[in-house]
């Protein structure tokens, strides 16, 4: 498997007035092509600091990140757009869909300026909200509309699906349809997604597990045989 | 600690804030200026009229004597009389070769204690009797840099008489001096006014003991009208030539009618931008709290009182409203000192000087705060029924229905998502939709109105003189010729193709109770070189009988077509009954035509002309200007294309106007629009930083609120071109006056460039929106939550 993420030594300074805050500590690793990761950890421990430098909407104060090879640490904010919009998905922990736009336009807006989309009807299926398509957000659910957000990130066919709490403001139910979700885009197009979240139950359906703490990488877990989502339970 | 609060408020958004104050401070600016310009008008002519004895009535006859014009004073209701020798003379002046210089010489009796129009002396000494001396308006000095003991040389009766300066003075019977009611501006190279001792003008015009013109004052509580039927039939055997009262006196009317439009504007303009801030101040405050709903719950949670709140929210409007006024202070103060030098170019009143005005400095203040005020206690009102734990959480989002547009079929398909988002934002949130439009709408006409006052007086100008007058050369006899034997003569002349014979007459027309002084041009049958029109351009032939009125006349009088006016001269022996044939529009002077031969007949005074109008070679043009500009016959030559070249200077000088209202209302626009792009930015915040994650570019970002914008401004401006007709309209009607009248159409390309002038002030508020875009702080965004 080839590495998709190469990250080297990254460090990410906040000045805050006078204060300094040192979000992120020399941090190393590498994401392989289709991979499930977990990044565990409490608030305030760097895992949103490190998805937003692996996701180009932050750059790092030292260190370095590749994507396939290409540097982004030194990457203009063109160049970090043109990255953002084709190889990266996001799923945001609320949502942020835009409100005047339905289910079907929601998605068809990410699809409009993807180089290969999936087709949206079909996206909108598989997340079951095919009878949903022409409603607009306020007319979701909140577990209907992550299902929104996650058609939305996942009909840009991106390489990498970036998810920051996707379950957090979820029940339980909706929560693991989310996660059953998440790994069928990852299985079926081979495409590598990373789940931020500080809920530890969801960590057993990853392929590997990162453990943050006080800006580093503490440990990482490897789970040769990862638990089906619709088995994980917090 | 609320007012740090406020502080760090209006620094995030110090672009709308800003704007919103100059809007405040435009408005304010125009409201001092103006104002205080008037009152320093007001003063200046008050002063000038009551110091050196402004007439209340003014005669002119061919002749009488002195004596009976003395005699005047007897009459019941007059006060005091000067009669007065007032003969107009061609000056040569060798520098200014190419045109005409004329001076109205008026003679002052330097016996009489208080004369009446009498001259404030600015340089030099009055001129000694029999010593050939002349005292000169000083703007007349000043154009030709003339010095005291020089010598200028005039035609008197066809001979050239020399005179020494003696001094400058300024009158004021000529505040604003112009040759005749036909000039658009003074213009002090080619025409001024000079004053000599009587004995000398007596002599030098062979008048012994007689005069030509008389002024009067009347005692206190009496009208001119009162006088007026006496003095006429007392007049009368003099031949009168005209009899008008202070109202009608041309440089007083002119001044009146500039103050009063002034007056008029100081007025009017204020409320125009006062408005337009008042609803940004209200949009923005609105916006600022309902974004604030979550802090103001905290405050309320903490125990603040809705008061305390409240005036917390005011205190940016006072504070909008205290710096817009002191700034448009200021501002106004600096331009009324520009305005009233400007004045000064055309008026000459001594005295007027700029000042400060603290009593405008307070109104604007006040004003300003007010307005602002109300604006803001408007914006946040709703503050007061929020609970805490209400106003602490969002407001819940209320899209759920699509717009009319969407049902279009083909329609909406064309836009990608940006623009339907765009759309549906501009259907939805239609207060502020409002808001911009009605800006839009407002700038756009604004502009075409200023754009078409340009267009408007070139084509006025233009259309006298390529249309109605085309003659080469406009010969006026000092008095009437026979008619053929005028025409016979010039025709002769090497180099003359075409003469053609004009009468024109002082009538006093009378319907009903409306009366009107106006002079009636007889025009010859078949004639080429002055031709009248109608509104569609048409031409229109004299008729034989009966009169044609000037709209402006016929507006004055009351009357229409086939109405019987009566009609009264000085040229004729008893009033006549003439029926009106037809109105038609004329844009400089307002006179009323007939044929000339019937008009003749009417007069029963023979077979005479008061000048013709003829075509000639331009190469002849100066041989034959150097033959009769000095002839005795002459009264006045005059030759189109000076006419038109004096004309396009005016007009150059008020483009630079045009062009300062242009640009305020560019910034109007900006203002307004940039407004409400920082609305949508702030409220949409989230959105659009959503976006930027997702991968779109700044620009593609940007589209959202752009395509809003376009699309109201595209029916902004759609809904404007009507606003912007009626608009000039009134403006026209409110600029016109019985001088001239402005057409009240708007031109395509005024249109098109207030259209241009619309599309800058949007994409210039954009290029701003757009770097707040780019600078979004997309980390930031995300993580809150509001």
């Amino acid at each position: 498997m080839n590495a998709i993420i190469r990250v080297k030594g990254i460090s990410k300074v906040y000045q805050m007035g006078e204060v300094r805050v040192e979000a992120l500590k020399e941090v190393s690793f590498e994401i392989n092509q289709g991979e499930f990761i977990v990044v565990l950890g409490p608030s305030g421990s760097g895992k949103s600091t490190m998805m937003n430098l692996i996701g180009g909407m932050d750059t790092v104060s030292s260190g370095e990140v590749y994507y396939k090879g290409q540097p982004l640490h030194q990457a203009t904010e063109k160049v970090l757009t043109e990255y953002r919009r084709h190889a990266v998905g996001f799923v945001f922990q609320f949502y942020n869909l835009m409100p005047n736009l339905t289910a079907y336009e929601n998605v068809q807006m990410a699809v409009q300026i993807a180089k290969d989309p999936l087709n949206v009807k079909e996206v909108l299926a598989q997340v079951g909200l095919a009878d949903r398509a022409d409603h607009f957000p306020a007319q979701l659910s909140g577990g209907q509309q992550q299902r929104v957000a996650v058609a939305r990130a996942i009909a840009k066919n991106p390489d990498l699906l970036l998810c920051d709490e996707p379950t957090g403001a979820l029940d339980f139910a909706t929560g693991v349809q989310m996660l059953k979700l998440l790994k069928e885009f990852s299985v079926q197009y081979k495409k590598t997604v990373m789940i931020i979240t500080h809920n530890a139950g969801i960590a057993e359906m990853a392929d590997r597990v990162f453990y943050m703490k006080d800006g580093r990488l503490e440990n990482i877990t490897v789970h040769p045989h990862p638990v089906p989502p619709e088995e994980v339970v917090w | 600690m609320l007012w740090r609060k406020m502080w760090r408020d209006m620094a995030e958004n110090k672009i709308a804030y800003i704007a919103c104050t100059i809007v405040i401070a435009i408005g304010l600016m125009t409201y001092t200026s103006m104002s205080m310009s008037k009152d320093h008008l007001f003063a200046a002519k008050d002063e000038f009229y009551r110091h050196y004895h402004f007439a209340d009535g003014f005669a002119k006859v061919k002749a009488m004597p002195l004596s009976k014009a003395k005699a005047i004073k007897d009459m019941e209701g007059v006060d005091r009389v000067n009669g007065r020798l007032v003969k107009e003379v061609r000056v040569l002046i060798p520098s200014s070769d190419s045109e005409d210089v004329y001076l109205r010489l008026i003679s002052f009796d330097e016996t009489l204690p208080h004369r009446l129009n009498d001259v404030e002396l600015l340089q030099g000494s009055f001129p000694q009797k029999n010593s050939r001396q002349i005292l000169l308006a000083d703007k007349f000095l000043k154009a030709h840099s003339l010095g005291l003991s020089d010598q200028i040389d005039v035609v008197i009766d066809g001979k050239q008489v020399g005179l020494t300066v003696s001094g400058s003075g300024q009158s004021p019977e000529y505040v604003y001096a112009l040759k005749e009611a036909q000039a658009i501006a003074p213009d002090p190279r080619t025409f001024e006014v000079a004053y000599l001792p009587y004995e000398d003008m007596e002599m030098l015009f062979g008048q012994k003991q007689m005069v030509n013109d008389v002024v009067f004052t009347l005692k206190p509580g009496v009208k001119f009208a009162d006088v007026e039927a006496k003095l006429k039939s007392t007049l009368k055997p003099y031949q009168l030539e005209a009899l008008y009262g202070a109202n009608d006196q041309l440089s007083n009317a002119m001044l009146s009618e500039e103050l009063k439009q002034l007056e008029k504007m100081a007025k009017s303009m204020p409320i125009l931008f006062l408005g337009v801030a008042a609803i940004i101040l209200y949009i923005m405050l609105k916006r600022l709290v309902e974004s604030q709903r979550g802090q103001i719950g905290t405050l309320k949670a903490f125990g603040y009182r809705n008061v305390e709140i409240i005036l917390h929210y005011l205190s940016y409007g006072l504070l909008i409203g205290l710096v817009g006024g002191i700034l448009g202070g200021v501002l106004g103060t600096a331009l009324s000192g520009l305005m009233i030098d400007l004045y000064q170019s055309y008026f000459s009143l001594p005295n007027l000087a700029a000042g400060f005005s603290p009593e405008y400095f307070l109104y604007s203040l006040i004003i300003s705060t007010l307005c602002s005020l109300f604006a803001s206690y408007q914006g946040v009102k709703g503050v007061l029924g929020l609970q805490p734990a209400e106003a602490m959480r969002p407001p819940i989002p209320v899209f759920t229905k699509k717009n009319m547009l969407e049902n279009l079929p083909g329609f909406w398909q064309i836009f990608t998502m940006q623009g339907r988002m765009a759309l549906r934002n501009a259907t939805r949130n239609k207060g502020r939709s409002f808001f911009t439009f009605i800006g839009i709408v407002f700038t756009f006409s604004m502009m075409a109105c200023f754009f078409s006052i340009g267009n408007m007086a070139s084509e006025m100008i233009m259309d006298q003189f390529t249309q109605v007058q085309k003659q080469d050369v406009k010969l006026s006899f000092s008095a009437p010729l026979p008619r053929r034997q005028a025409v016979r003569e010039l025709q002769h002349v090497q180099g003359v193709h075409r003469v053609e014979p004009m009468v024109e007459v002082p009538v006093s027309l009378q319907f009903l109770n409306h009366q009107e002084d106006v002079v009636a041009l007889g025009i010859s049958n078949n004639a080429n070189l002055y031709q009248v029109f109608d509104k569609q351009g048409e031409r229109v032939q004299i008729p034989r009988t009966g009169l044609m009125l000037s709209v402006q006349v016929a507006e004055q009088l009351q009357v229409k077509a086939g109405d019987v006016l009566e009609m009264d001269s000085i040229w004729a022996k008893e009033k006549m009954k003439v029926k009106v044939e037809r109105i038609v529009p004329q844009y400089i002077g307002a006179n009323v035509y007939m044929n000339q031969d019937t008009l003749l007949g009417l007069l029963k005074q023979g077979d005479l002309a008061t000048s013709v109008l003829l075509t000639i070679d331009s190469k002849q043009l100066v041989p034959f200007k150097d033959q009769y500009s000095t002839s005795k016959f002459v009264g006045n030559l005059e030759i189109r294309q000076e006419m038109i070249e004096k004309y396009e200077q005016l007009l150059a000088s008020s483009t630079y106007t045009l062009w300062i209202m242009g640009v305020i209302s560019v910034i109007t626009g900006f203002a307004i629009v940039y407004n409400s792009s920082i609305i949508s930015l702030a409220e949409r915040k989230r959105e659009l930083a959503s976006l930027r994650v997702m991968g779109m570019t700044p620009r593609e970002v940007m589209e959202i609120i752009s395509v809003e914008q376009w699309f109201l401004g595209f029916f902004g401006i759609l809904a404007g071109i009507p606003i912007a007709l009626t608009m000039n309209q009134v403006l026209a009607k409110g600029m016109s006056s019985d001088l001239y009248t402005l057409p009240g159409t708007i031109s395509p390309e005024a249109i098109l460039q207030a259209v241009l002038g619309t599309i800058f002030a949007i994409w210039i508020s954009q290029q701003w929106v757009s770097r707040k875009v780019q600078k979004l702080d997309l980390v930031e965004v995300l993580k809150e939550r509001e």
